[in-house]
């Protein structure tokens, strides 16, 4: 039975009629891929009046038709296309990392929310190893207040890390994979947080209601609790005029004679061509399809991709370390109750000199599901057979918990066009990445810490599963353009009017969960926008000022809700 | 002679277990039978995982054959009852034959499905070379041994097959296809004690592994593994290779 009104959680409805544009009308902006920053730009800038339309590669989901609780029949919310992986130390790529649809990757992630930390921006001149951000972290901290009130983010009343600070949503209940991390940690005098931060609801906000503990997170939230653009940016960007057109692979990107880009090449569902005119491209594809993108849209001029005079596009890509420890107890753990993530320590997360390593890590809760426990129980200890059957019977008495370890950006991880295609005859990416020594022993170290924190909690056996989370990097920001892709509001520094907002411009990562700090970037990047106004569309030049935070451009319900804070 | 059926028993018995509807720790637990609780979209599709088994057609009748086989020792079923085997071999081929994609491919691995027709002939011609038999002829103990060999990086006989395709790679692929089969069937859920699906009602009671009111307390038994298998877990835990990553997204 078809519904007639497309849902997005059980309460909620995608705002109708959507405005629809067409091909040959130029629209401002057109924002390549709908996801954690692409969802919060269309609508900030369809809010400000700009025509926008957002070009996603992935279905545009009705929650309750497509989404489904139950982990095979969720495979559809990654991007599945193919992709080779490469190097000393290969990625996993699809369900690990890359989400396809809109609200993008924010329909999949675990939803930590935590900042990053003041040092983060900072890590090049502190430690000598990484990159500086064109940006101090007190540029973002409004818009990471701003970003916590509108997801909004639910937490404990005290974050005792990096710039304290509370969360304007209650804390959630301790599941039995928190309640490891936090006995563990406090045998150890480690200081923990539980319930948060994490973008899921405490209790309702505006029409969606709060969670209900079904541990289905990663499979994209029926319940409409945890936050992904889909749900909490979209809606308010069609409300005011933006069309997100779904099921368009963007194919490249069209450059005038006069080095200004006017509009996007996208194949549709059915592999037909179009083309999108704008007056101004923002590419928001993540990690792996941003500079597959540009790299695809090579030409006479930019032989070696758009934007990429530097030679630094595709380069120093990053992903966290992401050690899953399992520990197995006596006691009944459950743990695929309660929300994957709900508590952390980021107790190791800044340099400490008495290590033998630059940067730190966290350790946060994780819940994986009977499938994804399996295929941790096989890399971890190598079951198969008898063994794995016995292991898996065994699977309510296992609590896991994960390393999320600062790897630092190095210029030979990185994305690079393969010989192969895809089914639209484009270029496939290529993925390399190697581990360096800094990066070796931190994981090392991390393991470690997080292994002595499971038999601290009384676990019976413990083993550990090596593997990466998250993806950010290869279009890093810089103020200095022979070294980066883009300034930081996320301007090329080669094209006026091309801009590129996601994952991929953060130029160090911290051992905090991108997601918050993408969706604070794109917020801040729209102020920018909209304060040049027209300028954009026509003016070389570049105003390097701060734009002054816009608190009238959320969507509804956000007002009225604190951040607590330090004066 | 040889058996195609290797038996685990009770430890304090001795006595062996074959012919259970419900293996595991949770006897009476059924994650089907609340089904009406669950949204209609997940109700269709875990209700179709259990009553349609897609029929093979991308592996010929002589590969599903001598797959089967080998899924029957990485996954053995041999203490369930036959009406309540979990279908491992129709959801591979049924991803095979769709060419459905993982969104990723190790450099140096073949596409998935040239993979899967590399590995069957080395599985085969192995089985020739050391046992003189097809794999499907050996014994349960003997095509052990060979996926053992497969399982430890160590193939024994070495095979031309494994020097063109990463083995560990290979043996990630099929466990990992295997157990996405297995472990997303509700009668595996019900063994291991899942919840199950959860929306809309949602769970109440999140701390110390208490049950919801419809689930059920574990009820353990002793059980060892067929005297003849050698697929039991390693104390010395995880294989020696250690670029062998996880693959499910968890954080």
């Amino acid at each position: 039975m078809k519904r007639e009104v497309h849902r997005l959680g059980p309460m909620q409805t995608l705002p109708t009629p959507m405005r629809k544009f067409r091909d040959n009308e130029a629209v401002d902006y057109c924002i390549v891929g709908v996801g954690s920053a692409g969802g919060v730009l269309v609508q900030r800038l369809a809010r400000a009046g700009f025509r926008v339309v957002g070009l996603e590669a992935g279905p545009f989901w009705d929650t309750e038709e497509d989404w489904v609780s139950d982990e095979k029949g969720s495979h559809e919310l990654y991007w599945n296309d193919l992709r080779i992986t490469g190097g000393k130390d290969p990625l996993a790529l699809g369900s690990n990392n890359s989400g396809k649809g809109v609200g993008g990757g924010s329909v999949h992630w675990a939803a930590f929310a935590p900042r990053f930390h003041p040092s983060d921006f900072r890590v090049y001149s502190e430690d000598g190893v990484g990159a500086d951000w064109p940006i101090s972290y007190w540029d973002l901290k409004p818009y990471y207040e701003l970003l916590e009130r509108e997801i909004p983010i639910a937490g404990p009343a005290w974050f005792p890390w990096g710039d304290p600070h509370g969360h304007p949503y209650g804390p959630h209940p301790l599941g039995g994979v928190g309640d490891v991390l936090v006995r563990g940690c406090t045998k150890l005098g480690i200081r923990t947080v539980a319930g948060g931060p994490v973008a899921i609801l405490s209790a309702s906000h505006g029409d969606r209601p709060h969670c209900i503990y079904r541990g289905f997170c990663l499979q994209g939230c029926k319940v409409g609790a945890k936050a992904s653009t889909l749900i909490t940016h979209v809606p308010d960007a069609i409300t005011h005029g933006a069309e997100v057109r779904a099921h368009c692979m963007a194919s490249r990107i069209s450059l005038r004679d006069d080095g200004r880009v006017d509009g996007v090449v996208y194949f549709d569902r059915e592999g037909k061509e179009h083309f999108q005119r704008a007056r101004a491209v923002i590419v928001s594809g993540y990690a792996i399809e941003t500079p597959r993108l540009l790299l695809n849209s090579a030409c006479p001029g930019h032989r070696h991709g758009l934007a990429n005079s530097s030679g630094t596009l595709g380069k120093y890509l990053m992903a966290q370390a992401g050690n899953v420890v399992a520990g197995r107890f006596d006691e009944l753990i459950r743990l695929y109750k309660a929300p994957p993530a709900h508590a952390l320590t980021e107790e190791f997360y800044e340099t400490d000199k008495r290590r033998d390593f630059a940067r730190g890590f966290a350790i946060q809760t994780v819940g994986p599901l009977p499938v994804a426990f399996a295929k941790q129980m096989i890399a971890a200890m190598g079951a198969w057979g008898w063994g794995l059957r016995r292991v898996m019977m065994d699977y309510n008495h296992w609590a896991t918990l994960g390393v999320l370890g600062e790897i630092l950006p190095w210029e030979d991880n990185c994305v690079e066009l393969a010989e192969e295609k895809d089914q639209y005859g484009l270029r496939v990416a290529k993925v390399t990445f190697n581990l360096h020594d800094n990066d070796k022993k931190l994981i090392e170290f991390g393991k470690k810490k997080v292994i002595e924190v499971m038999w601290a909690a009384g676990a019976k056996q413990v083993v550990q599963e090596s593997r990466y989370a998250h993806l950010v990097g290869a279009a890093r920001m810089g103020s200095d353009p022979s070294s980066s892709v883009v300034d930081k509001f996320g301007r090329t520094h080669d094209i006026p009017n091309l801009f590129i907002c996601d994952g991929s411009i953060l130029p160090t990562q911290g051992s905090a969960n991108p997601g918050l700090t993408i969706q604070a970037l794109a917020a801040r990047t729209a102020d920018y926008l909209i304060k040049q106004g027209d300028a954009i569309f026509f003016s070389n030049h570049r105003d390097q000022n701060e734009p002054g935070i816009r608190y009238d451009l959320s969507p509804p319900y956000t007002r009225f809700k604190g951040n607590p804070r330090l004066a | 002679m040889s058996t195609k059926r290797s038996l685990p028993f009770n430890s304090i018995t001795g006595e062996e277990i074959e012919g259970l509807e419900q293996p595991g720790y949770y006897p009476g637990y059924s994650t089907l039978g609340q089904q009406k609780k669950w949204d209609d979209a997940t109700r269709s599709t875990v209700v179709d995982r259990v009553n349609k088994t897609p029929p093979i057609r991308f592996f010929t009748e002589d590969e599903a054959q001598l797959l089967n086989a080998i899924i029957a020792r990485v996954l053995p079923q041999d203490d369930r009852a036959v009406a309540r085997v979990i279908p491992i071999l129709p959801a591979i081929d049924q991803r095979l034959y769709k060419n459905e994609l993982n969104g990723f491919r190790y450099e140096g691995m073949p596409p998935d499905r040239e993979a899967y027709r590399l590995a069957l002939k080395a599985f085969d011609e192995m089985a020739q070379q050391r046992f003189h038999a097809p794999f499907i002829d050996l014994s349960v103990h003997r095509q052990e041994l060979i996926l053992k060999s497969v399982h430890d990086g160590k193939p024994d006989p070495p095979h031309p097959v494994w020097e063109q395709m990463p083995i560990h790679r290979f043996w990630g692929l099929l466990m990992e296809d295997c157990v996405t089969a297995y472990y997303s069937h509700p009668w595996a859920w019900d063994e291991i004690g899942f919840g199950g699906p959860a929306y809309p009602r949602g769970y109440m009671r999140l701390e110390n592994g208490l049950p919801e009111p419809w689930e059920k307390e574990e009820q353990r038994y002793e059980w060892s593994a067929p005297v003849d298998s050698v697929s039991t877990l390693d104390e010395e835990g995880a294989p020696e290779h250690g670029t062998v990553h996880g693959h499910g997204g968890s954080h």
